[in-house]
C-alpha cells in the first residue's frame, strides 16, 4: 500500500502532471465564468487530448478543470446575475443582490472559501467511505428516486420568498417548460404547438441565461441613467483606496469568509455532507446538491435570517456553494467503486479510465497495478482545491474590475453574453429565441414579485420526476410499492414531513410562544 | 476614469490587429473550420467517438474540425442539422442507428437518403445482461420465462422505443411473442438501466457492451447474448457468446458513420472520403496514435464500410425497422399506466390553481388596502417612484423595446451575415441607447466582437457563424 501511495506521490508531483494542473485549472476558471459554457462541456472539449496524455495527468486535468468550473460559475453569477454553470443557479438572487450593495468581494471571498472547504471535505468522503457509500447508492431504484425529486421540489417552496402560491405558480411554469418536446418516457411530442424546433425541448440552460440574465438587462434598461452611474462612481472611488494593495485585497475577499468559515463548522459539514451524498447518486448532481443544501440552510436559520435568503444571505450562498463543490468528489464514489457515473463528468472519466486500461469497479481497490491512479485522483482532488484558493482569488480580482466598468459598457457586453452563452451550447440561435422569451417571462414575474427560482427547480427536476414515476408504476401498479422499500418508505416520509411543516412548526410555535410569552 | 478606459481601448485594438493578421483565404476545399455534428449529448459515446475523430480529421484535412452536440427529440435536431445544412462540405455528420428508424416513428422526414453516407466508423450490437444472481444463464432459459410467465420480467436500457427497445422487441419477435411480453421500462440511457439493474428494480438490460464494460469487467452483471452475426472482435469481449450460436437469427447493430447533406459535390466526397479512409485504417497518426487505436482503448468496434458498402447497409437497416415498426403493435404502444398528457395536465392545473389563489388575494387586498409589506408591492413602487420625468420614462420603454427587437433581429440575420459584423452593429447600438458616448460605442463595438469571436471560435472550439466575408 505505501509502495503505491508512493508511486502516487511521485507520478501526481511530477512537473508534468503539475504544469498540466495548472493550465487545466485556469482553462477551468475561464470555462466556467462563461455562461453557457458547462463543467461537462470543458471536460468534453479536454477528452480527445487526454488519449495522448498519461493516465495519471489526463485523469487529474479533470478533477482540476471540474472544480475550478463550478467555482468560477459564481463569479458571473455573482457580478452579472447570470449563472456560469448551472450548479450555481440556487443563489442567484442572494449573490447578484450583494453586488448590488457593493459587497461582491465579500461574496465572491465567501464562495471561494466555502467552494474550497467543501471540495476537500467531499474529497474527504471519497478517500475514507467510498467502498460503504457507494453500497447504499446501488439500493436506489426508481422510488427512491422519485422521492428525491419530490423532496427537490419541495425545496421550492422552502427557497421562494414571498406567498407560497407564487413559489408554486412559479414551480408550475418550470414542469410546463420540462414538458416541451419529445421526452424519453414517452417518446411523443408534447406541447410543441407543431414548431418543430420545439420537439428537442427547451434546453435547461438558454432558460436560465435567459430568466436572470437577460431579464436583468431589461429591467436595467428601464432604470434611470443618472442614477445608476453616479452610484457606480461613487463605489468605484470607495474601492479605489483598497485596490494594488495585497494586503487589503486579500481582507476585501477573504476576511469575512474567514470569520463565518469560523462560527459555522457545524453546518459546513452538514452541507458538505449532503453534497458529498448527493453527488454520490446516479443522475442527481452538483446542482441539485446546491439547491438542497440552500433550502436546509434556510430552515436550519433564525427567523431574522430566513428573511435574508433570497435578497442577500451569505449564508446560503456558503452552505449551497460548500454543497455543489462537495458533490463533484461524491459523483467519483460510484464511478471509482462501482463503474457507474455519478454525474456527465464522470461519464467521461470512466471512458478515460477505460481508455487507460484502468478499469474502474470493486478491483480497482485491490489491483496493485490500479491503486496507484486512485491515489493520484484523491491527491488530486487535494491538489485541485487547494489550488483553486489562490487561482481564485486571482479570478475575483479580476472579474470585480466589472463593476467598475460603466453601465453602457458593460450592459451591451452582458447581452452578448446571454446571446453567445445561449448560443453555444447547441449553436443554435433557436435556444437564442428561447433565452429571448425566457427573459420576458422572467421579467414579467419578477414584476409580480413571482421568484424566479423554482421554474428552474422545475425544469431540472421535472423529467426526473415524471420518469421515476412512470418506471415506478409500470413495474408495479400498486402505490404502497413506492413505501415498500426501506430508503424509499423514509425518503417518502420525510417528505410528507416536509409538506406538513408548516402546520407542525405553527403548533410548536403556538407552544413555545405560550411558554416564552412572559420574559419577552 | 474616462481617460483610463480610452487607454485600455488603444491597447485592444493594437490586439484586434494582431488577432486579424492570422485571417487567409484560399479557394480549394477545405480552406475554414469544419463543422462536425453530434446529435447525442457531450461525453456519451458518440460524443466521444466525434470529438477523437474529429483531432485526426483536422489533422488530416488541414483546418480545424469542431464538434457541436445538438440534442434531443430522440436524435432528431442533431440528424437535422447536419444533413440539412449547406452541401458545401463544412458541415459532416455523426449518424447514428436513429435515423433508420426516428422517420418509421412519423418524428422526422428525413432519412438515411437525405444524406450521402461516406464511412461508417463503428458497429457495436446490442446484447442483453442480468445481474450475477440472475436464475438465467442462457438464452433458451430467458426464453422459457418469457413463454412461461409473459410480462412478468422487466428491461430497460433506453427511452421508449429507442433502439435498444426495439433490439429486445425484435428479439421477442423473432420467436412470435409479442413486443409488451417483457415490460419495458423507459429511462435516459445505459447507465441509469445498468444502476436500475443493479439495485434490484429490473432483471434485464439492453444495451451495448461498451456501455455496460466496467460492470461486466468488475463481474457485476453477465452478458447473455450478443445480438450480432459473429463475436465481438476486441480482445476481452471475444468471450461473450452471440444469440446465433444459441439458436436465433435476431440481430441488432448500433452504427455510427459519417455523412454529408445530400447534394454535396463528388469532389469534395472524394476528399472526406480518402481522409476518412486513412483514418479508419489506421493509416493517419496523431502523436503516433491511430484511430483505430484509439476506438479499441475505448472498447468500441472499428469496423468500417465506405460510401457504398455503407449506402447499401443503410438501406438494409432501415428496411429491417420499417417491418419491425410498422407492425400494429408498436403504432399503439403506450410506454406506461399514464399516458404523455397526464403530466402537463398537473402542472397546468398547479398553475391554474396558483394564479387563482394569488388573484383571489390581490383583488381582497384592493377592497381593504393594507400598507404594503408584500414585496412585490415594494420592489414595484421602488421601480416607478425612481423613474421621475415622464419623459425619461417614455425612452427607458423606447429602449427596453429595441432590446428586445435587436436580439431578435440579430439571432435571426447573424447567421447569413457573420457574428462580428452583427455583434458590432448591436454593441454599437445598445451602448449609444444608453447614452454612451460616440467614440467609446465605437470601440467596444470594433474591438469586443472580434475578441468573442476569437475566444469561442480558437480557444472554445464553438463555432460561430461566418456569415457572408467569411466571419
Amino acid at each position: 500500500m505505501s509502495d503505491a501511495l508512493q508511486t502516487a506521490l511521485q507520478n501526481t508531483f511530477s512537473p508534468e502532471t503539475l504544469l498540466v494542473i495548472l493550465l487545466a485549472a485556469m482553462f477551468g476558471l475561464f470555462v466556467g465564468a462563461i455562461p453557457g459554457l458547462t463543467a461537462t462541456m470543458a471536460v468534453a472539449l479536454m477528452v480527445p487530448f487526454t488519449f495522448f496524455l498519461d493516465p495519471v495527468a489526463g485523469v487529474a486535468a479533470i478533477v482540476t478543470m471540474e472544480a475550478c468550473c463550478i467555482f468560477s460559475g459564481d463569479i458571473p453569477t455573482t457580478l452579472m446575475r447570470i449563472p456560469g454553470t448551472p450548479s450555481s443557479a440556487a443563489y442567484v438572487d442572494d449573490a447578484y443582490a450583494l453586488t448590488q450593495r457593493h459587497e461582491h468581494q465579500k461574496t465572491l471571498g465567501v464562495s471561494l472559501v466555502f467552494s474550497v472547504v467543501g471540495g476537500l471535505i467531499g474529497a474527504v468522503f471519497l478517500i475514507v467511505a467510498a467502498p460503504q457509500l457507494a453500497r447504499v447508492a446501488f439500493e436506489f431504484s426508481s422510488y427512491e428516486y422519485f422521492w428525491l425529486c419530490v423532496l427537490g421540489l419541495s425545496c421550492a417552496a422552502i427557497v421562494s420568498r414571498g406567498s407560497a402560491a407564487k413559489g408554486l405558480l412559479s414551480l408550475a411554469i418550470g414542469l410546463l417548460i420540462a414538458c416541451v418536446g419529445i421526452g424519453s418516457t414517452h417518446g411523443v411530442p408534447r406541447l410543441t404547438f407543431g414548431i418543430e424546433q420545439l420537439a428537442s425541448g427547451i434546453d435547461f440552460i438558454p432558460a436560465m441565461i435567459g430568466l436572470f440574465g437577460f431579464s436583468e438587462v431589461l429591467r436595467n434598461v428601464l432604470k434611470p441613467a443618472v442614477q445608476e452611474s453616479a452610484l457606480q462612481a461613487a463605489a468605484a472611488e470607495a474601492r479605489f483606496g483598497s485596490r494594488g494593495w495585497l494586503g487589503a485585497a486579500m481582507r476585501d475577499v477573504f476576511s469575512s469568509a474567514i470569520q463565518r468559515l469560523k462560527r459555522s463548522i457545524g453546518r459546513v459539514l452538514t452541507s458538505s455532507t449532503i453534497g458529498a451524498f448527493i453527488g454520490m447518486l446516479p443522475g442527481a448532481g452538483a446542482d441539485i446538491a446546491a439547491w438542497v443544501s440552500y433550502a436546509v440552510s434556510k430552515r436550519r436559520s433564525t427567523v431574522t435570517e430566513q428573511a435574508e435568503y433570497g435578497s442577500g444571505s451569505l449564508q446560503g450562498i456558503a452552505d449551497a456553494t460548500t454543497a455543489n463543490n462537495a458533490s463533484l468528489a461524491g459523483a467519483w464514489i460510484p464511478a471509482l467503486v462501482l463503474g457507474i457515473p455519478g454525474d456527465s463528468v464522470t461519464a467521461i472519466v470512466i471512458g478515460v479510465l477505460l481508455m487507460k486500461n484502468v478499469s474502474p469497479g470493486p478491483d480497482i481497490f485491490q489491483n496493485p497495478a490500479q491503486l496507484p491512479i486512485v491515489y493520484s485522483i484523491y491527491l488530486t482532488f487535494v491538489l485541485a482545491n487547494l489550488l483553486l484558493l489562490p487561482l481564485g482569488f486571482l479570478a475575483i480580482r479580476l472579474g470585480s474590475q466589472i463593476v467598475r466598468v460603466p453601465r453602457y459598457v458593460i450592459l451591451p457586453l452582458i447581452l452578448m453574453a446571454c446571446i453567445v452563452g445561449s448560443f453555444a451550447i447547441n449553436s443554435s440561435y433557436f435556444d437564442v429565441y428561447v433565452m429571448l422569451c425566457m427573459g420576458l417571462l422572467g421579467f414579467v414575474l419578477e414584476r409580480f414579485g413571482v421568484p424566479l427560482g423554482p421554474v428552474v427547480l422545475g425544469i431540472i427536476l421535472g423529467p426526473r420526476l415524471e420518469e421515476t414515476f412512470v418506471q415506478s408504476l409500470t413495474k408495479s401498479d400498486s402505490l404502497t410499492a413506492f413505501f415498500s422499500r426501506p430508503i424509499a418508505a423514509s425518503l417518502g416520509a420525510l417528505c410528507i414531513i416536509v409538506w406538513l411543516w408548516p402546520l407542525i412548526s405553527r403548533l410548536i410555535g403556538k407552544n413555545r410562544r405560550s411558554t416564552a410569552a412572559v420574559p419577552s | 476614469m474616462r481617460r483610463e478606459w480610452r487607454s485600455r481601448f488603444q491597447w485592444l485594438g493594437l490586439l484586434l490587429y494582431a488577432l486579424s493578421a492570422g485571417c487567409s483565404r484560399t479557394d480549394s476545399y477545405p480552406n475554414r473550420p469544419i463543422t462536425l455534428v453530434c446529435p447525442w449529448a457531450a461525453g456519451g459515446g458518440t460524443d466521444r467517438v466525434s470529438r477523437q475523430m474529429g483531432i485526426y480529421l483536422e489533422e488530416e484535412l488541414g483546418v480545424p474540425v469542431n464538434v457541436i452536440n445538438a440534442t434531443g427529440g430522440q436524435g432528431v435536431t442533431g440528424h437535422a442539422r447536419g444533413l440539412l445544412a449547406r452541401p458545401d462540405g463544412y458541415t459532416l455528420s455523426m449518424m447514428t442507428l436513429e435515423l433508420s428508424m426516428l422517420h418509421w416513428r412519423g418524428l422526422t422526414h428525413l432519412t438515411w437518403q437525405n444524406s450521402e453516407p461516406l464511412m461508417s466508423v463503428n458497429e457495436d450490437p446490442a446484447a442483453l445482461f442480468v445481474r450475477d444472481d440472475s436464475p438465467f444463464n442462457t438464452m433458451s432459459e430467458l426464453e422459457a420465462a418469457v413463454r412461461d410467465k409473459p410480462g412478468d420480467l422487466k428491461a430497460s436500457g433506453t427511452a421508449s422505443l429507442g433502439a435498444w427497445h426495439l433490439a429486445l422487441a425484435g428479439w421477442l419477435l423473432s420467436f412470435d411473442r409479442l413486443p409488451t411480453d417483457v415490460v419495458w421500462i423507459p429511462s435516459q440511457g445505459s447507465a441509469p438501466s445498468l444502476q436500475e439493474l443493479m439495485s434490484g428494480g429490473i432483471d434485464l438490460v439492453c444495451c451495448s457492451v461498451p456501455e455496460a464494460r466496467s460492470l461486466l469487467d468488475a463481474g457485476k452483471i453477465r452478458c447473455l447474448g450478443v445480438m450480432a452475426d459473429q463475436r465481438l472482435a476486441l480482445p476481452g469481449l471475444d468471450k461473450y457468446p452471440t444469440l446465433k450460436e444459441q439458436g436465433s437469427n435476431w440481430t441488432l447493430t448500433g452504427w455510427r458513420g459519417i455523412g454529408v447533406p445530400q447534394g454535396t459535390p463528388p469532389e469534395i466526397r472524394e476528399r472526406l472520403v480518402t481522409a476518412l479512409r486513412r483514418i479508419v485504417s489506421g493509416q493517419a497518426e496523431v502523436n503516433g496514435q491511430t484511430f483505430p487505436a484509439y476506438m479499441e482503448s475505448e472498447g468500441f468496434d472499428h469496423t468500417w464500410r465506405a460510401t457504398d458498402d455503407f449506402a447499401a447497409f443503410l438501406a438494409g437497416e432501415d428496411a429491417t425497422f420499417g417491418k419491425l415498426l410498422g407492425r400494429e403493435e408498436f403504432k399503439t404502444v403506450r410506454s406506461g399506466p399514464i399516458g404523455p398528457n397526464a403530466f402537463p395536465l398537473v402542472a397546468g392545473c398547479l398553475a391554474l390553481g396558483s394564479l387563482t389563489v394569488i388573484g383571489v388575494g390581490a383583488a381582497r387586498r384592493m377592497r381593504a388596502p393594507l400598507p404594503a409589506d408584500e414585496p412585490a408591492a415594494e420592489e414595484n413602487s421602488a421601480d416607478v417612484s425612481s423613474v421621475e420625468s415622464g419623459e425619461s420614462a417614455l425612452t427607458q420603454k423606447v429602449a427596453f423595446g429595441c432590446v428586445i427587437i435587436a436580439t431578435g433581429t440579430y439571432s435571426l440575420a447573424t447567421d447569413s451575415i457573420g457574428f462580428i459584423p452583427m455583434s458590432a452593429i448591436l454593441l454599437l447600438g445598445i451602448s449609444l441607447l444608453l447614452r454612451a458616448p460616440v467614440r467609446t460605442a465605437v470601440l467596444l463595438a470594433i474591438v469586443a466582437s472580434p475578441i468573442i469571436y476569437q475566444i469561442f471560435t480558437v480557444l472554445l472550439r464553438v463555432p460561430l457563424p461566418r456569415g457572408l466575408i467569411g466571419w
